[in-house]
């Protein structure tokens, strides 16, 4: 028994040792936003929130994080009605080419970012679009589409289809079946991946790469391209505001929908 | 009348979207890729020419980058594999009341940018980091170890990127197994390993495998990482499409080098889909 014991141990230390490896990074970067000096020394030989000022002040990080909002809530706002409408229809729809419709639907995942980014780059240049914001505007729209697909489209399959019916039994048009009694009950699973598209497309860097000119920049491109020829702990700063953003987002998420079910599908 | 609105106007929509905005352009770019090379030339010309990827396939430089590309992915990948495996099997193996704190632990890196977790590397690898720091205070190293700017660096930023990409299909794979069946392999004698590498991962294979699939496909793509942790002669596939996109302006070329990015990812793909068959591909569509 004293083997299985030894085991055991060894996969919990191993299991301990990855939390820490995840959350490093982060808890470092945390740390170092404090920090009174220019140079980000470990430990902080002494505490300030001077470079949370110094990044609310840098103008590039301001812009860049209104220009991320923004785009991040169009993108949204414009993808989430194609994408409940994609899922209501893949839900009622009985099709031989279905599989298709729905790799069609999955491939904005599957092709790497950078790839649509370029992609759209090319032919949008080619078409004599070359406004950075509506091209942005496109490339964010394919980020946030499928998430709102697959989180609706999951909370449809749980939903019992004799509701839908029995309203319609009862003397409701379908349309009044769908917007009273089927809206209202896939809410959660639409506003969950409402909230993961939005925070995929505020964090993106891929997609938006190719996309930004010097004019309309996005916050994580211009921490970026900030980070290439500076080190000052104010990265450090505006880092911990979106990683504190991010992490409240992702407990009302965990508690809503389940982070498990948002990246998994069903 | 029980549908107004047929099923396939409603999914019509999405399907334009997806179809103009990202399968039209990706064409696009194939067939861009096979016009000469004229820097600063954008318009798509009817001239077809294989000399970009005669230029790619006979220079021992190119190689060097596609070589580097694919030795970081594979790298990446295998230890991913490893410690995914393991984060998988601690959740599944988790209590209910503790498993939703150890899912957001795994989980919520994956939604921080990586422009934010390549940053924490950073602070944690520097000369005057966590790392170099500990290492100096206890007097094992005189001098700042060069951690940055290395591949190891870049391999290390890339493990934080997709392990937990690699956690979710395993651990989706873990859930369908009967939990009957390794429990019966215990009740016959298996120890806690033997059940774990005899019973349990050979069950969960499809998750691994189309984990295996994503991230390679993913990291191969990765722009963020090597360009910031890389060393100066850090040449990835990612950084020369960049290069060439964005400074030389020599976008024929670059499309080449898109079209190879895309291919490799897609060759591991479809390997994937064609050798392990169909219980795969029902977890790489979810």
């Amino acid at each position: 028994m004293t083997a299985d014991r030894l085991q055991h141990a060894c996969f919990s230390g191993l299991v301990w040792m990855l939390y820490v490896f995840l959350l490093a990074p982060l808890v470092c970067i945390i740390i170092v936003s404090f920090n009174s000096e220019a140079v980000q020394s470990f430990p902080p030989t002494g505490w300030s929130l001077r470079w949370y000022a110094a990044a609310l002040n840098n103008a590039g990080f301001v812009k860049g994080a209104l220009t991320s909002f923004l785009l991040a809530a169009a993108a949204t706002l414009l993808a989430t009605p194609l994408g409940v409408m994609a899922a209501v229809g893949l839900w009622n729809g009985r099709w031989r080419f279905k599989p298709i419709i729905e790799a069609l639907f999955v491939s904005p995942i599957i092709v790497p970012g950078l790839v649509s980014g370029i992609a759209l780059l090319v032919v949008l240049a080619s078409a004599g679009i070359r406004q950075a914001p509506a091209r942005l505007l496109i490339g964010h729209m394919l980020i946030v589409l499928p998430y709102v697909i697959r989180t609706t489209l999951a909370s449809l399959l749980q939903l019992d289809r004799s509701l839908q019916e029995a309203a319609e039994t009862l003397g409701a048009t379908s349309r009044q079946a769908f917007f009273k009694i089927v809206l209202p009950l896939i809410k959660p699973g639409i506003a969950a991946g409402m909230l993961f598209g939005f925070i995929l497309s505020f964090d993106d860097v891929n997609v938006s790469l190719f996309l930004v000119d010097a004019r309309t920049m996005t916050l994580p491109i211009s921490v970026m391209s900030y980070l290439q020829y500076s080190f000052d702990p104010s990265v450090a700063a505006i880092s911990s505001m979106m990683i504190a953003l991010t992490f409240t987002l992702t407990v009302v998420l965990e508690r809503w929908f389940g982070l498990k079910r948002l990246f998994a599908g069903r | 009348m029980r549908h107004p609105t047929p099923a396939a106007l409603l999914v019509l929509p999405a399907c334009i979207l997806v179809a103009a905005c990202l399968i039209l352009p990706l064409a696009f770019v194939l067939a861009f890729s096979f016009n000469p090379a004229r820097p600063g030339e954008i318009e798509l010309t009817g001239e077809l020419t294989i000399a970009n990827y005669w230029r790619f396939f006979a220079s021992p430089f190119y190689w060097k980058i596609l070589g580097k590309t694919v030795y970081l992915s594979a790298t990446t990948t295998a230890i991913c594999a490893a410690f995914g495996t393991v984060l998988a099997l601690a959740i599944w193996r988790a209590p209910a009341s503790r498993r939703g704190l150890i899912v957001i632990v795994v989980l919520s890196p994956l939604l921080v940018s990586i422009v934010t977790r390549t940053f924490g590397w950073m602070v944690v690898l520097g000369d005057n980091g966590l790392i170099n720091a500990i290492l100096i205070g206890t007097g094992i190293v005189g001098q700042p170890l060069q951690l940055m700017f290395t591949n190891s660096a870049v391999i290390v930023g890339l493990v934080h990127v997709f392990l937990p990409i690699m956690v979710l299909p395993i651990v989706t794979a873990l859930e369908r197994i009967d939990p009957a069946v390794p429990e019966a392999a215990g009740t016959l004698g298996a120890g806690p390993a033997t059940v774990a590498f005899r019973i349990v991962l050979p069950l969960a294979s499809p998750g691994l495998i189309a984990g295996i699939t994503i991230v390679f496909s993913l990291a191969m793509s990765s722009y963020v990482t090597p360009a910031l942790m890389g060393g100066p002669d850090s040449g990835v596939l990612t950084t020369l499409i960049y290069q060439q996109f964005v400074v030389t302006f020599n976008w024929q070329f670059g499309a080449v080098l898109v079209a190879i990015l895309l291919a490799t990812s897609l060759l591991a793909v479809g390997v994937t889909f064609f050798e392990f068959g169909r219980r795969s591909r029902a977890w790489m569509s979810r």
